[in-house]
């Protein structure tokens, strides 16, 4: 077995470092970043704003005026997330490159406007919200890589104007900045007219139709959504962050159908997808961190009888509640602990299963598309990402479940300790303190 | 002054870490500054920092790391699991302390 662990792990690490190493998913995470306080920001007043049952309280016109007033807050954030996250990767691709992020940004934003069609219906001039969020979002970090490779390539040419000693330090750097921008633009221009040309129309369309449709429809299934969580426990296992290495590649996905959601959502439809960054950040992550370790730290208090046990539930809990639960993972352990393997596996995928069939039957509705910190403690995580009570009810039913699944592994291990503790008296007790 | 930074993926979980390692600092009487970031800003942290000490799951970002050290000039190393479990920041300071002393 443990010459089994040593092979897999070797897989592993370098799938990992080699994921995590690459520029592009290393910017296209810290673009993420960027925009999440302020997709965060837009997410609460999108909650605010549709608070259930505030229409019975205030009547049906006070309400509609209190919605479009709030309205703006997420209008200028969530609804046009694409920008933040073009300029994020624009910048740290730039900056990975050692030239000046801050025009990396820029001029990967104005590519992507140049890119973008400016019209609406007849009227000229005005750029469609939507293309600036769920639908530009592909587009958008496509353009952000390549203008970024452009700037880079433009400025390592050094076909810049040299200011004459004397000028201002920030006059000069605006001019050296003047060329490349120049130059990479005009290609994004030269790409823009010649998709005119096509049956396309735009390359927004191209892309969307061509790419991101098809990756969008394919991630919000089951199949690829079991895979995904799969993948998270397995690296989870060999002690690997196992977020951060396979969001690096579901993150456009995930976030592209939560924004696709959250239109609908504003707008009074039905949401049109289950699976979405909410759904693995509240129902699968958000309920006490990955491997949904709070029924673990429950398990621990109800059934737990050896000192060391005991211990890891006390230390676990606090961070628990808050889904932090490195404590429960390295501590109890969870890592290279065979004994464990099978309900970390199993259980996110009986629960990622639940969840998605209870939500096409209706019983609770998928989320909304709302951001919701992952921190925020499991039930009020859950009511909050489908705006309904419940949400917070199913994440409850689902801890219930990952414990009956965890329940004869914990036992088993609890034996194992309290055995050895007996055995070896106060001795062992002292270490495990 | 000794400075210790730790890094993991939201700087969440070794930000527990933090609180006994400076409890552990304060007994020994050692003088000591340490602090917990994302990933994402340890290599901008690092210039005012004496060592680097990463949370264990995040191992796979030593060699990146390592890089920007060696242009500090300080040393990093990945925390040991079964510490990082038990929020040990006894052992965890100490083997900061043990990496700044080399």
């Amino acid at each position: 077995m443990s010459r089994f662990m040593d092979v897999l792990e070797n897989i592993l690490m370098p799938i990992a470092d080699k994921l995590n190493n690459n520029r592009y998913l290393t910017s296209l995470r810290d673009g993420f970043m960027i925009a999440l306080p302020l997709i965060i920001f837009g997410s609460i007043f999108v909650v605010i704003a549709n608070l259930p049952f505030l229409d019975k309280l205030i009547g049906a016109e006070a309400y509609a005026e209190y919605q479009s007033a709030l309205g703006a807050a997420s209008a200028g954030t969530l609804s046009i997330m694409a920008t933040f996250v073009i300029v994020g990767i624009g910048y740290k691709l730039t900056e990975y490159y050692k030239g000046e992020a801050v025009y990396g940004g820029v001029t990967a934003l104005a590519a992507f406007l140049i890119l973008t069609p400016q019209i609406v219906g007849d009227v000229t001039g005005v750029i469609a919200a939507e293309n600036l969020g769920a639908k530009g979002m592909f587009l958008g970090i496509f353009t952000a890589f390549a203008s970024a490779e452009l700037y880079r390539f433009f400025t390592e040419k050094n076909w810049t104007i040299k200011m004459p000693q004397g000028v201002p330090e920030a006059v000069s750097r605006s001019f050296s900045a003047l060329i490349p921008i120049t130059f990479t633009l005009t290609i994004f221009l030269i790409i823009r007219i010649i998709f005119s040309y096509t049956t396309f129309g735009d390359v927004q369309n191209f892309i969307y139709t061509v790419v991101q449709a098809p990756l969008t429809s394919l991630g919000s299934g089951l199949p690829a959504t079991i895979v995904a969580v799969l993948l998270i426990q397995i690296f989870w296992f060999f002690g690997l962050h196992g977020q951060i290495i396979v969001n690096s590649v579901m993150d456009p996905i995930w976030y592209s159908l939560a924004t696709e959601n959250l239109a609908a959502f504003k707008a009074g439809e039905a949401v049109p997808h289950i699976v979405n960054k909410q759904f693995i950040e509240s129902f699968i992550v958000g309920m006490g961190g990955s491997g949904m370790t709070l029924a673990v730290i429950l398990g621990i208090f109800l059934i737990g009888r050896s000192r060391q046990m005991k211990d890891i539930g006390k230390l676990g809990a606090p961070a628990g509640i808050f889904n932090v639960n490195e404590p429960i993972i390295f501590g109890l352990p969870i890592i290279m602990n065979p004994l464990v393997l099978i309900p970390w596996l199993v259980a996110p995928v009986v629960v990622a299963i639940i969840t998605y069939l209870v939500m096409a039957s209706g019983l609770v509705p998928p989320p909304t598309g709302v951001i919701v910190p992952w921190t925020t403690p499991t039930i009020l995580n859950g009511a909050i990402a489908t705006n309904s009570w419940q949400g917070g009810v199913l994440q409850a039913f689902n801890i219930g479940v990952v414990f009956l699944i965890w329940w004869p592994f914990l036992k088993i291990m609890d034996n194992q300790y309290y055995e050895s503790e007996k055995n070896d008296n106060g001795e062992s007790n002292d270490k495990s303190a | 002054m000794n400075r210790i930074l730790l890094a993991c993926s939201a700087g969440m979980s070794t930000s527990l870490l933090v609180t006994k390692m400076k409890e552990a600092a304060n007994e020994k009487g050692v003088d000591c500054e340490i602090w917990a970031v994302a990933q994402d800003k340890a290599p901008k942290d690092m210039e005012e920092a004496d060592v680097l000490l990463i949370g264990p799951q995040m191992k796979f970002m030593k060699k990146k790391f390592e890089k920007t050290a060696q242009e500090v000039g300080i040393p990093v190393d990945v925390i040991d699991p079964m510490s990082y479990g038990r929020v040990d920041g006894k052992a965890v300071l100490e083997k900061a302390l043990e990496l700044m002393e080399r």
